[in-house]
């Protein structure tokens, strides 16, 4: 059964809930089918501006000359606002959780990374007017030499994408160019297996093609503040990177969302709402800032590709004795949310499987494409579909049932996870059995038996051996703090733990009784106290 | 500068103030044009429109058919007479594109789109055009090939042969997502047979070169035999030849090359 933890989650739900086999209406369904949501863009303000960026046309290039003369005196145009004119124009977004540096301009100065990547922009008194400006601005680019390839990236002379990450790799725990997962001896494993299968998966990116696209409405409102509709997945979120961004408290700002028409994760990075807010500072008036449907499409963050390589030892039993990993994460240019897919998916190694010895090397890259995301499950989705197809490919190795391959590999309540939790609620068993049974899959009565709440735990509880390497360990510079607090935190946010490799940290304590301020495991932090 | 928009009652007067403008184009369901002017292209300035019921006549009764330029897929679909025609219809966008996409815009229509013009190309068809000295017939394949500089002209209707029989017209097109998608690659064949040998073979291809094309080779291959597994794979041999694809995002120019002679074998032989 699930066990809800109420003393944490006093409000969580309501144990007298009813609700299955029933009707709910859903509480934004009214005003989607009537039409009368209220979307970001319904909002049509008195003097309101335009704003529309210039955005690059190479992938990697330096920037010689930006030159703005035609650009200034063509019809309508307001101001043109640069990289100079962002007050700080430098983010990483998951730096008000204090983790990556600072990497990604707003307005690209002396280099662009991407193509596409937004260079200046200009506000007018119509779009179409922007459109004409920026069609006068000339841009002087040096080509640089480019890298699409993830593993490209990672050798030694490729182009530097982003200075902040020379080698083309985010920094975990300030040393490592990977997040890394060892659990056990895969090497020794793979020596003694029976057989050996390994594979390579690639993954595309994916474009979460919202029906709505990206945009903010900025305007100037009383006591100095700014009121901005947008389109935001994450309104508390944007709201303070905001307010770094520009540096102004962030209670500068009244945001106002609520209804997305369509986010899946694309609509989290916060590309307008600065430049349309900045653009209202600087006017003095409402600014608009939407992207076009291609600006969504090419420029708009997708899904990041993933290229995983997967080696398994198999025994003819079925029993998987080892799993060894690499994943190569393409962030495009800029880390945004990727470097966190990458530290999810090491924690989802080697899957809902029990296997004894796991080794997962994944890394977050950057390489001259678009930014990559947030999109449902990301960091664990392709990953899944990787190990899935991989574990067909195992099951017709020994010569055994999918179905029940799966069963005698899944792991079971008691287990111990390769992350060194113990595994809880597993029901993979529960959820092949049913499966099977719909699909009328005829599976052999042991395996009907099976049960995740059986057998597990004991021996499969155990962290085995783990041998220590040092391999990917450079001197790396230390990861730069973020001094972005805009409240004491020192307090409740403690940096990255040291790496989990080297000693097993001991089995995280379970509180005996409940109690609050109970220890938390963050993926990114490690555990932590509430 | 703001757009402009001139709607005018006759094409005389349309297709002047097209030809004396380089920033004017014509807007016929605004499938193309809209989307670049909401896309920000500043080339547009004007907006040209007809409201001469001419470009929205069908002429359906007869062995050789003419549609106005300003006919919407939607209405090909709902003509009877124009069975022939309702694969190509219906495999252009959805319902809001086919309700506003018109035959004459089709013509214009830049890769990965203008599949109805690919089917138009395999059936030899005419485009009659008013240009600043009247009106004249151009073939469809002329008329393709000197596209970028027809701007200033207004095409008012197309013309073609109706095929001889069902059998012999065919056309497939080749798309990512169904029924929607732009074209990977879009094949149309006219196949008439005479005494049991092709005559007048003629084979288009879309998305396989800047512009619509025919595949000539394949054509000869096919011309003064019999539709068997040997002129079928000789035809789709050929198929490649000439032909001169790109890459997008809907595939690479190398994936066009390999699958255009799959597609003509499995369109001549009748396979799904």
């Amino acid at each position: 059964m699930l066990e809800l933890r109420k003393d944490i989650f006093a409000d969580e739900r309501d144990d007298n809930l009813k609700e299955i086999g029933k009707g709910t209406q859903r509480q934004d369904m009214l005003g989607h089918i009537t039409g009368t949501s209220s979307y970001f863009n319904d909002h049509k303000l008195q003097g309101m501006l335009h704003l529309k960026v210039l955005r690059s046309t190479h992938a990697h290039a330096k920037l010689r000359r930006i030159d703005t003369t035609d650009a200034e005196r063509s019809a309508g145009v307001r101001r043109i606002i640069r990289g100079a004119d962002v007050p700080r124009n430098l983010n990483t977004l998951l730096s008000l959780i204090n983790f990556g540096k600072d990497d990604e301009p707003s307005l690209a100065v002396d280099k662009v990374r991407y193509k596409g990547e937004p260079i200046l922009a200009i506000v007018a008194d119509s779009e179409r007017e922007a459109f004409e400006a920026i069609a006068k601005v000339r841009v002087d680019y040096e080509p640089l030499p480019t890298v699409f390839d993830v593993e490209d990236a990672l050798k030694l002379g490729a182009p530097v994408v982003n200075e902040t990450y020379p080698k083309n790799a985010f920094i975990y725990h300030d040393v490592y160019d990977h997040q890394r997962l060892r659990f056990g001896d895969a090497d020794a494993a793979l020596a003694t297996a029976d057989h050996v299968l390994e594979q390579r998966y690639q993954m595309s990116p994916i474009e979460h093609a919202p029906t709505e696209t990206n945009g903010a409405i900025a305007a100037p409102d009383t006591n100095g503040r700014y009121v901005v509709y947008t389109s935001t997945q994450a309104l508390f979120f944007s709201v303070d990177t905001c307010a770094k961004i520009l540096d102004v408290p962030s209670n500068t700002f009244h945001f106002i969302g609520g209804t997305v028409g369509g986010g899946f994760g694309g609509k989290v990075d916060t590309l307008t709402e600065p430049l349309a807010i900045l653009g209202a500072m600087l006017t003095g008036r409402p600014v608009r800032y939407v992207f076009g449907r291609e600006e969504e499409m090419q420029y708009g963050p997708p899904r990041g590709a993933e290229r995983i390589y997967i080696k398994d030892g198999v025994m003819r039993d079925g029993r998987i004795v080892a799993r060894k990993i690499r994943a190569y994460f393409d962030s495009g240019a800029y880390t945004r949310l990727s470097s966190y897919a990458a530290v999810k998916c090491a924690a989802h190694l080697p899957g809902p499987y029990t296997i004894p010895n796991v080794y997962g090397d994944v890394y977050c890259v950057f390489t001259n494409r678009t930014p990559a995301t947030a999109m449902r499950g990301f960091g664990v989705t392709a990953m899944d579909f990787a190990i899935e197809c991989q574990m067909d490919k195992l099951a017709n190795l020994v010569g055994m049932d999918p179905m029940e391959f799966r069963i005698l590999n899944a792991y079971r309540d008691g287990d111990m996870k390769a992350h060194r939790r113990e595994a809880k609620n597993t029901a993979l068993i529960e959820c092949v059995q049913v499966a099977a049974e719909k699909a009328k899959w005829p599976i052999r009565d042991e395996f009907k038996r099976a049960s995740s709440r059986k057998d597990g735990g004991g021996s499969r509880a155990v962290i085995p051996a783990t041998p220590t390497d040092s391999r990917g360990r450079p001197a790396a510079p230390a990861q730069q703090r973020t001094t972005y607090d805009r409240a004491p935190v020192t307090a409740t946010r403690e940096p990255p733990r040291e790496p989990p490799p080297s000693t097993p940290p001991p089995p995280p304590p379970r509180p005996a009784a409940p109690s609050h301020g109970a220890t938390r495991f963050s993926s990114v932090f490690g555990t932590r106290r509430r | 500068m703001a757009v402009t928009v001139k709607t005018f009652a006759s094409v005389g007067e349309a297709a002047g103030a097209l030809s004396s403008d380089r920033s004017a184009r014509y807007l016929g369901g605004g499938t193309l044009v809209m989307r670049a002017l909401n896309e920000g292209d500043v080339s547009i300035s004007t907006i040209v429109r007809a409201q001469d019921q001419a470009l929205t006549r069908i002429d359906a009764s007869g062995p050789r058919i003419t549609l106005g330029a300003g006919v919407t897929f939607a209405r090909v679909l709902a003509e009877r007479d124009l069975a022939f025609l309702h694969t190509p219809a219906q495999s252009i966008g959805g319902p809001a594109v086919r309700n506003m996409g018109t035959v004459g815009g089709n013509l214009f229509a830049p890769n990965p789109y203008g599949d109805f013009t690919v089917a138009l190309l395999a059936l030899d068809a005419t485009v009659a055009v008013q240009g600043g000295f009247g009106t004249r017939d151009i073939a469809l394949e002329e008329f393709l090939q000197s596209r970028e500089r027809q701007s200033g002209a207004l095409v008012l209707s197309v013309s073609c042969t109706r095929p001889a029989s069902a059998e012999a017209f065919r056309y497939r097109k080749i798309a990512r997502i169904k029924p929607k998608g732009g074209s990977v690659i879009t094949l149309a064949a006219h196949l008439p047979i005479s005494g049991g040998r092709i005559a007048g073979a003629r084979i288009a291809l879309g998305s396989m070169a800047p512009t619509q094309i025919r595949a000539r080779a394949a054509e000869r291959a096919l011309e003064g035999r019999s539709l068997d597994t040997a002129t079928i794979a000789a035809a789709a041999s050929a198929a490649v030849e000439g032909t001169s694809p790109s890459d997008n995002a809907l595939g690479s120019a190398w994936y066009r090359r390999e699958i255009v002679g799959v597609h003509l074998r499995r369109l001549l032989s009748g396979q799904e």
